[in-house]
């Protein structure tokens, strides 16, 4: 027993003794966002997993929503939030928007759609982010461009070719448009995932209303529980 | 002490010491953010084996691409944090 709360107190001391890099834990908490399609895998055909699938994911946005609308109100001290940018003290945090773009898309949007967006926001934003800080901005968003159109092309491979091709491009300069675009009441982190997810749902209806259907089938099945 | 440091011209808010209780407890989400993706990977690649390859059904196999773009982005990123983190607690 002696022994283990000495081990703890050496943890402890480790802890506390600590660097930590705020920007790499900003690229890690990115790429932690891609966890999230583990939605999709959850089960639909039981009801009360539906209802949860529902609203766990509801009720994670409205905590961070109270909790960020607490440190603007400055119930909270921004010095809490580990990470933050010196412009985010005064304005909503990128993580709210980031979470309230992977929740409207898993929502209200079909997987096909979704599932790109948000692997552009996860996995694209930090590369463009780190290639820009490394290379400049056109390296960062060329680069970008074509790490989106690859997402695209890896969720929709199932539609014919022609559709493969128009939605990767459209989408990948959705999402690197979103990427550029700084305005000081929305984040890229919301942009990045919304615009392309949209010009791509206009695409859809435009094309469904000659009669033609271009979304294919989807990427994830969720898992069938048989009780 | 804790302290947030920037290797870049992007300045972060700078944590006070008695904030510290706070940051230890950002610090200990730090094992969730690196093993929650790979568990969701994982749990894709079961799912692409067991409903998918193992029963000769290709419409899985872009569970396998997705879990692999999860491992392979999110171990890109793992990487440099945790060198970070390993390089900063040997000061």
């Amino acid at each position: 027993m002696k022994k283990m709360v000495d081990h703890l107190k050496v943890a402890k001391k480790k802890i506390t003794s600590l660097d930590f890099d705020a920007h790499w834990y900003r690229r890690v908490f990115h790429a932690f966002g891609a966890s999230f399609l583990i939605y999709y895998l959850v089960p639909s055909n039981i009801a009360w997993i539906r209802i949860l699938k529902f609203w766990i994911p509801v009720i994670i946005v409205i905590l961070v929503f109270v909790l960020e609308f607490l440190r603007i109100k400055g119930k909270i001290d921004s010095g809490h939030f580990f990470g933050l940018r010196m412009y985010e003290k005064n304005r909503v945090g990128s993580y709210l928007f980031f979470g309230l773009a992977i929740l409207l898309l898993l929502i209200f949007f079909p997987q096909q759609i979704a599932l790109p967006c948000i692997l552009c926001a996860c996995f694209a934003d930090p590369i463009i982010g780190e290639l820009r800080l490394r290379f400049g901005k056109k390296k960062g968003y060329v680069v970008g461009f074509f790490v989106c159109m690859f997402f695209f092309i890896v969720a929709w491979y199932k539609a014919d070719l022609w559709v493969v091709f128009l939605v990767s491009i459209i989408g990948a300069t959705g999402a690197v448009v979103g990427e550029m675009r700084n305005f000081w009441w929305i984040d890229d982190d919301f942009m990045i995932q919304i615009l392309p997810a949209v010009l791509i749902l206009l695409l859809w209806f435009a094309i469904k209303i000659i009669g033609v259907d271009i979304l294919p089938d989807q990427i994830i099945y969720p898992v069938e529980l048989m009780w | 002490m804790i302290k947030i440091i920037s290797n870049n011209n992007i300045s972060y808010l700078k944590a006070k010491s008695n904030k510290i209780k706070v940051l230890k407890t950002e610090i200990i989400f730090t094992p969730l953010l690196l093993a929650f993706p790979v568990i969701v990977a994982l749990l894709l690649i079961n799912d692409w084996y067991c409903r998918g390859f193992s029963m000769g059904i290709s419409a899985f196999d872009g569970e396998l691409m997705i879990a692999f773009i999860i491992l392979v982005g999110n171990i890109v990123f793992d990487i440099p944090f945790v060198r970070s983190l390993i390089k900063f607690r040997k000061k």
